[in-house]
């Protein structure tokens, strides 16, 4: 834990470099610094994300990789709609999955209209669920933006309740209990694909992340994603520069619903089913924790909490029912140690890096989490036991941990759990000091490196 | 005479039963520099969150070159011409310096809620921020994020974002306040050189910068003012001297 001093914030660290523009104390030449060539450098990250997710079917070819790697997908978009609220905009909200889930309703009423259906390409769905989301968000936004903080929260909180509880209500268009579902093949062939197979809808979802990643990206450099942040940080300030901060959240909310539906849509697509489960608070918490696992002060964190998370969700809930819990720890983790989530653990060595030091921080990296990942391995074991030991049927005494199987009714195992794990957390525990004084040695210009 | 940039006219607040401010008539005229003194808790600052819409006067009118801002919020009054800065510094700390001067750009410059232009491709408006941390000299400091800037370059900021959108009536709440004398002189003349042909409104404690800048001077004691006049006329004035400024010239040296 002691790579992250987490009294720094990466918004202000001054090595952060949390804007685009690279961190330069050189004042003689600010002006064509910022000109020249950005464009090619900017557009690269976007490129390679393109061809990476182009060619991951390639490696992973199975059909339950291709249904994790949509369900990321659609994650990362939903992921970096709520970014636009809580990193971006600074409103916290506990409720944003009805913008996603009324958008995926929307998107399936639409499959069942079928005359309609016929006449446009699937690839185009997800737009209509966008603007069903962002019709919901500019009812209302017109009166949750009027404040951030508690009272936006709060809102936020009795707007997703009341709709969630609503779809046992208004059963026509949120199908009770069963939900809606529908069949995404009636659709227009689209230059002949029919979107039969996983990996058409895999290119489809892909797609769509690239180019809402990319709107969504665009946005936040507008004048009115400028303001966002400006609103976010001071919002008295923004008043006396012109901008009414209501206003401007406004913007934000109605964006972010927009691109919420989105990812509503794509999960209609994927699915082809909603429940009032995409609706309730359950799905805006995890949302929330997908966000702040991957890091709402840059632009891509959500994009590697939304891949983090789904990893979890889906890998890690094959080898054991506690999963939740994991994520859950890991979560509480995240917002003690590392306030700038995953993004800012990355970002963190930008500036190691820039000095030409990462190479001294291998060796006390290894002394030290290798050592923690035994001790915490060593901990899941116990917290695996303890839930075999106590939830098993009786009789049921053998377990596995780690491909090692044993009975949890002897004391062996436990002692050699209990050994790990303070063997493992206790080295950790040494060898931190050697690591945070590297690290220390590694931010500092000068020296041999 | 031409219509005052800024007119306050039977302006009163009241919190509860406490009366903050108790009835201030002031005209201040077209790029006219007026500093307005007095003792801690005279309402100063009170009376700058009257002009800005920052709080509701109970009763009385805030006049802008001739039109009254009754009912207008904070964005409005800045839109009409007039800007104004804080006793505590009001910056965004998370932000770049230069993104704190350009934010302070776009709505003068026309963008508004605009999310079709991309703001690193206006090159107006680069050009139009650097100028301006040229103007207040921390275009070295461009890309820092504002927070860690000194406290001085803070609050020079602070003048440079309170400039930047173009209005023509200025208020600065104590800019000099906290500050060493070294910098409360280059506060003074960055204060100078921005402001010039500008109306400026100040409220501040120390008298040096006060007699240095300003052409006319308003006393504010206990919500109301006792004297307003050039600088010199202020300071012979027997009531001002009595009640304020004697004691605040003696602690000066």
């Amino acid at each position: 834990m002691t790579v992250s001093d987490p009294r720094i914030d990466p918004r202000i660290d001054p090595k952060g470099a949390r804007e685009d523009e690279q961190i330069t104390t050189d004042p003689s030449k600010p002006v064509e610094r910022m000109r020249s060539g950005s464009m090619t450098l900017s557009l690269a990250p976007w490129v390679i994300a393109a061809v990476v997710l182009a060619f991951l079917p390639l490696v992973f070819t199975n059909n339950s990789a291709l249904t994790i790697m949509n369900q990321m997908s659609i994650t990362i978009v939903f992921a970096l709609a709520y970014n636009m609220l809580l990193g971006q905009g600074g409103m916290l909200s506990f409720g944003h999955a009805v913008y996603a889930g009324v958008g995926g309703f929307a998107a399936m009423h639409i499959m069942n209209m079928s005359d309609f259906f016929s006449t446009i390409p699937l690839v185009v769905l997800p737009v209509f669920a966008g603007l069903f989301g962002m019709g919901l968000a500019l009812i209302v936004g017109s009166f949750s933006t009027r404040s951030a903080g508690t009272v936006f929260a709060m809102i936020s909180l009795g707007v997703g309740e009341l709709i969630a509880a609503s779809s046992v209500i208004i059963v026509a268009f949120f199908g009770g209990e069963e939900g809606i579902s529908g069949d995404r093949t009636y659709a227009q062939p689209f230059f002949g694909v029919e979107f039969l197979q996983q990996i058409e809808v895999y290119y489809l979802t892909a797609a769509w992340v690239v180019i809402a990643a990319a709107l969504m990206y665009l946005w936040s450099r507008t004048p009115v994603g400028r303001m966002a942040n400006a609103v976010r940080d001071n919002p008295e300030r923004a008043e006396f520069l012109g901008y009414s901060a209501r206003w401007v959240r406004y913007y934000s909310f109605v964006a972010s619903g927009f691109f919420a539906g989105v990812s509503g849509g794509l999960f209609a697509i994927n699915y082809e089913i909603l429940t009032e489960e995409n609706l309730n608070t359950a799905s805006s918490g995890v949302i929330l924790l997908v966000t702040f696992l991957g890091g709402v002060g840059f632009f891509f964190g959500p994009i590697i909490g939304a891949i983090a998370f789904t990893l979890l969700q889906t890998v890690l809930s094959l080898s054991t029912e506690l999963w939740a819990f994991y994520a859950g720890v890991l979560f509480v983790a995240t917002v003690m140690f590392f306030p700038g989530g995953l993004a800012g653990l990355i970002m963190m060595h930008v500036p190691v890096f820039k000095l030409g030091k990462a190479g001294t921080l291998i060796k006390p990296y290894l002394y030290t989490l290798l050592p923690a990942a035994l001790g915490l391995a060593g901990l899941a074991a116990l917290v695996e036991m303890t839930f075999h030991y106590r939830h098993a049927i009786p009789g049921d005494n053998e377990m596995t941990v780690f491909w090692m199987t044993f009975d949890t009714h002897t004391l062996l195992p436990w002692l050699i759990a209990i050994a790990v794990t303070a063997i493992g957390l206790g080295i950790a525990k040494v060898t931190a000091s050697d690591l945070r004084d590297a690290w220390s040695a590694a931010n500092t210009a000068g020296g041999k490196s | 005479m031409s219509t005052p940039a800024l007119e306050l006219t039977g302006l009163k607040k009241s919190f509860g039963k406490a009366e903050i401010i108790r009835g201030i008539n002031l005209s201040i005229g077209k790029a006219e520099r007026h500093a307005i003194i007095g003792p801690n808790g005279a309402g100063k600052s009170t009376l700058f969150n009257l002009i800005t819409a920052r709080f509701a006067p109970t009763a009385g009118t805030v006049k802008l070159h001739g039109e009254d801002l009754a009912g207008l919020e904070p964005y409005q009054i800045n839109r009409k011409g007039l800007s104004r800065s804080f006793q505590i510094t009001n910056i965004f700390p998370a932000m770049s310096v230069f993104e704190n001067v350009r934010c302070a750009l776009l709505w003068s410059q026309g963008y508004k809620y605009s999310f079709w232009h991309l703001v690193n491709r206006k090159h107006d408006l680069t050009d139009e921020a650097e100028k301006i941390l040229d103007q207040i000299n921390l275009l070295g400091r461009r890309n820092l994020p504002a927070g860690t800037l000194s406290y001085a370059e803070q609050r020079a900021l602070e003048i440079g974002i309170t400039i930047a959108g173009g209005a023509d009536v200025i208020m600065l709440d104590e800019p000099t306040a906290g500050m060493s004398n070294t910098e409360t002189d280059y506060i003074t003349d960055l204060i100078l050189k921005v402001t010039a042909g500008k109306t400026l409104i100040m409220v501040e404690h120390d008298m040096s910068v006060v007699f240095g800048l300003a052409d006319r001077i308003s006393v504010l004691v206990y919500g109301e003012i006792i004297a307003t006049g050039k600088p010199e006329e202020v300071r012979a004035n027997a009531r001002v001297q009595e009640a304020y400024l004697g004691a605040a010239l003696e602690a000066e040296h």
